[in-house]
């Protein structure tokens, strides 16, 4: 069962990888920019100024881990890892949000 | 998948640079041709060329032309639909809308004025929300009076969004794919740092005299190499301007309650009232404002122009105007906004010197949007953004070049492809460039919808060139030399040269007068820029006729740099 | 027009200083003595290639403010790169003209 599942892998590494690379690249990097505006926000920085450097910091995260995702070994590692980092900082910028705003105005 | 580090990044440089530099040639090219959008306006719009003209008085000029602007009936028949109630009463007829916001925008190089409406929805389904059905116009800001809108500004509402967004508004699609070919950009610069390992010993070296190959992998890295800081920041920037709107929207997403909850912070601390007090309230003298705003600019030591004018809530209590300043001096864009009560003309609120983000963020998206007055930088900046379509264009040739023999012995296609598709990319996008300036001015003045024919000429053109490339490259085929490129180099010149004589022929701005008799450097500059390019054109087709008579000899140049590329 | 005046010369020493360091690395393909008997030339040349770069940055600072100025100067860079290596490869001869050493 093992040989024709790595097999398939391999036939489809190339494509996964380009996925991966491109929409993964770009669920992380936004939950990313979602996350650090949290977090400069919750250090006392005004939303947009925020959101702002958290834009230019995004954008180099995602060159960053585009070229990340070819010049690392498994196509696997970077299907799985752009996702679960996604979701990581998406989770961490909600929580934060909630707290934020239970700080009040 | 990859046997080493380099091997991947040059997987990724040759392969995302082939199928995406197809759309940064265009980004590049055409965003060469919106650093002079204006002055391509006033070549296609004859009746516009008159000098720049600084904001007109409200009181006389602007007012009555606020009042004539009628809501779009495109608009209001998509969006009135869907904000308006009818539980609560019968909708309320296009021409009836009561203004809510008025806006006039221009820069030291417009002759004429984009002013646009905000109209208010009655009877909306959301109170708080923001219902507006816009209405816009371009005005003669001498006389007030209305440009004919069918007609098409070439540079600035054709050439300039097509460097952003391909002119494709479905679902924003074109910006969509401009922002992963930026992307790319931005990993094509960096893997290609990685490839070229001579990267400084080989700084200035071109050598037009070698194999193909060879001189053409010195021109690609040379053009890369000495342009890379504008390769870089305005790929980066661009990507930026859209970022939060577009790419990255948090503040509309999972971030919009804390959006939501600063933008009342932020009402409270400015004091200017995001909604309207139902209260009826006259409008003081604007014009009293803007001498007003003039004065404080000038109080501290900035040039004083109004670029930007804004009234909010018209006829409310809460109304208030906002007055920028055109920021031809700086980089940064424009700004130092001051407020005022629209029913007093008392000051509510000037802006401070911003905190060092946002004067970075507007340090970065100036630099790309160039609002700024230097005609010198703006001349180096078509040089970088043609650099970075000779750049890419090597890119695909060496593409093609390297694999032709190999295709050429084995049967295969494949460079064929490429290379009709590269022609119609280099010589096709120019020839569609030029072709809509001659449709300009072929097509009669009073032709109805004189825009909608132009865009119909330019998309053909550009079609027919990709048309005539894949019929004429039967020779890439077998490793020789495509002649659609020759063809269409002496078509460029053809068009070239036509549209500066359809120029002076039909609007008698000959460059004589442009330059010389009655100077007008806008269109003189256009008309130089298309007798430059007519004569590149010709060189360049008569180099080609030489090189399809006498190929040289191909041969890999040097076997590891080449292998990498 | 103090401004533009300043210009020029940024762009003149930003175009000397490119030829200057052109010379120093393809000596080869300029001057008639081979680059391996030059090596004090090359050096001097290479040093005040940097030296005109500089200046080109501070003349480009005193026409605009530092942030424009910022802008001209890399793109001034750019172009003067661009104009020595095509000068390099089609009329060499011209870079010699330029040449401050009599070091043939």
């Amino acid at each position: 069962m093992t040989i024709p599942l790595t097999a398939s892998l391999r036939k489809f590494s190339l494509p996964l990888r380009i996925l991966a690379a491109i929409l993964g690249g770009w669920a992380f990097s936004w939950s990313f920019v979602a996350c650090s505006t949290t977090v400069l926000v919750g250090l006392g920085m005004p939303f947009h100024d925020a959101e702002t450097a958290s834009l230019m910091l995004g954008l180099l995260a995602f060159l960053t881990v585009f070229l990340w995702a070819f010049a690392t070994r498994s196509a696997l590692r970077v299907a799985t890892a752009l996702p679960v980092g996604a979701l990581l900082f998406h989770v961490v910028a909600l929580l934060l949000q909630r707290q934020i705003l239970s700080w009040g105005l | 998948m990859f046997a080493n580090f380099r091997q991947s990044m040059a997987w990724l440089h040759t392969w995302f640079g082939l199928v995406l530099g197809y759309v940064l040639m265009s980004c590049f090219f055409f965003g060469a041709l919106s650093v002079f959008d204006r002055e391509i306006d006033r070549w296609a719009l004859p009746e516009t060329r008159f000098a720049p003209q600084p904001m007109p008085s409200f009181d006389k000029v602007l007012a009555p032309a606020f009042a004539r602007l009628e809501a779009d009936p495109a608009d209001y028949a998509l969006n009135m639909p869907a904000m308006h109630d009818p539980a609560k009463g019968p909708q309320t007829p296009r021409l009836s809308l009561p203004a809510d916001e008025y806006w006039a925008y221009t820069t030291h190089r417009d002759p004429v004025l984009a002013i646009g409406a905000g109209f208010r929805v009655p009877l909306a389904k959301d109170p708080d929300g923001h219902n507006h059905i816009h209405g816009n116009a371009t005005i003669d800001p001498r006389s007030g009076a209305a440009v004919p809108s069918d007609q098409l500004k070439i540079g600035s509402q054709w050439f300039y969004p097509m460097h952003y967004s391909l002119n494709w508004q479905w679902r924003n699609m074109g910006i969509f794919i401009v922002g992963l070919a930026g992307l790319v950009m931005l990993a094509a610069l960096v893997t290609g740092v990685i490839m070229h390992r001579k990267f400084f010993r080989e700084f200035f070296t071109f050598r037009p005299a070698k194999q193909t190959q060879r001189s053409l992998l010195d021109l690609h890295n040379l053009t890369g190499v000495v342009a890379l800081p504008f390769h870089f920041f305005f790929a980066f920037t661009g990507l930026l301007i859209f970022a939060g709107f577009y790419y990255f929207p948090v503040s509309q997403f999972q971030l919009k309650p804390l959006h939501d909850q600063h933008e009342i912070i932020e009402a409270r601390e400015t004091g200017l009232p995001h909604a309207r007090a139902g209260i009826p309230a006259p409008l003081a003298s604007v014009d009293a404002m803007m001498a007003e705003a003039r004065r404080r600019w000038a109080a501290r030591d900035m040039a004083g122009e109004v670029g930007f004018l804004q009234l909010q809530h018209m006829g409310d209590a809460n109304g208030y105007v906002s007055i920028y300043r055109a920021g031809s001096d700086r980089v940064a864009l424009v700004g130092e906004a001051i407020h005022f009560k629209a029913s007093t003309g008392e000051v509510l609120r000037e802006e401070p010197p911003r905190a060092p983000v946002p004067a970075l963020n507007e340090f970065l998206a100036g630099l790309h949007l160039q609002h700024f007055e230097h005609w010198l930088l703006r001349w180096l900046y078509v040089l970088g953004g043609l650099l970075g379509c000779v750049c890419i264009a090597t890119g695909f040739i060496f593409f093609v070049e390297k694999r032709k023999q190999q295709h050429a012995r084995s049967g295969l296609q494949g460079a064929r492809v490429v290379d009709a598709l590269a022609v119609g990319c280099v010589t096709g996008m120019i020839i569609a460039a030029i072709g809509i300036l001659v449709a300009n001015r072929l097509l009669p003045a009073g032709l109805t919808d004189k825009g909608a024919w132009e865009q119909q000429i330019f998309w053909g053109l550009w079609a027919l060139s990709f048309v005539h490339a894949a019929l004429r490259g039967a020779p890439v085929a077998q490793a020789r030399i495509n002649p659609a490129w020759r063809e269409q180099c002496w078509t460029i010149a053809a068009l070239a040269l036509a549209a500066v004589a359809l120029n002076a022929i039909t609007t008698g701005d000959h460059l004589l007068k442009t330059l010389f008799l009655d100077p007008y450097l806008a269109v003189a500059g256009v008309d130089l820029s298309l007798l430059v390019c007519a004569g590149l054109a010709i060189a360049a087709a008569l180099k080609l006729a030489r090189r399809e008579r006498h190929p040289v000899a191909m041969g890999a140049a040097d076997p590891v740099e080449v292998a990498n590329a | 027009m103090p401004e533009s005046l300043w210009l020029i010369i940024a762009a003149v020493l930003s175009l000397t200083g490119m030829t200057w360091l052109a010379l120093a690395m393809h000596w080869d393909q300029v001057m008639p003595r081979p680059a391996s008997r030059a090596d004090a030339p090359r050096r001097t040349l290479r040093g005040f290639g940097t030296v005109m770069l500089a200046a080109s940055a501070v003349a480009s600072m005193l026409a605009d403010r530092p942030s424009m100025a910022v802008l001209v100067w890399f793109m001034l860079l750019a172009a003067s790169a661009l104009t020595v290596a095509l000068a390099l490869a089609w009329r060499p001869a011209l870079l010699r003209v330029l040449c401050p050493l009599r070091a043939h």
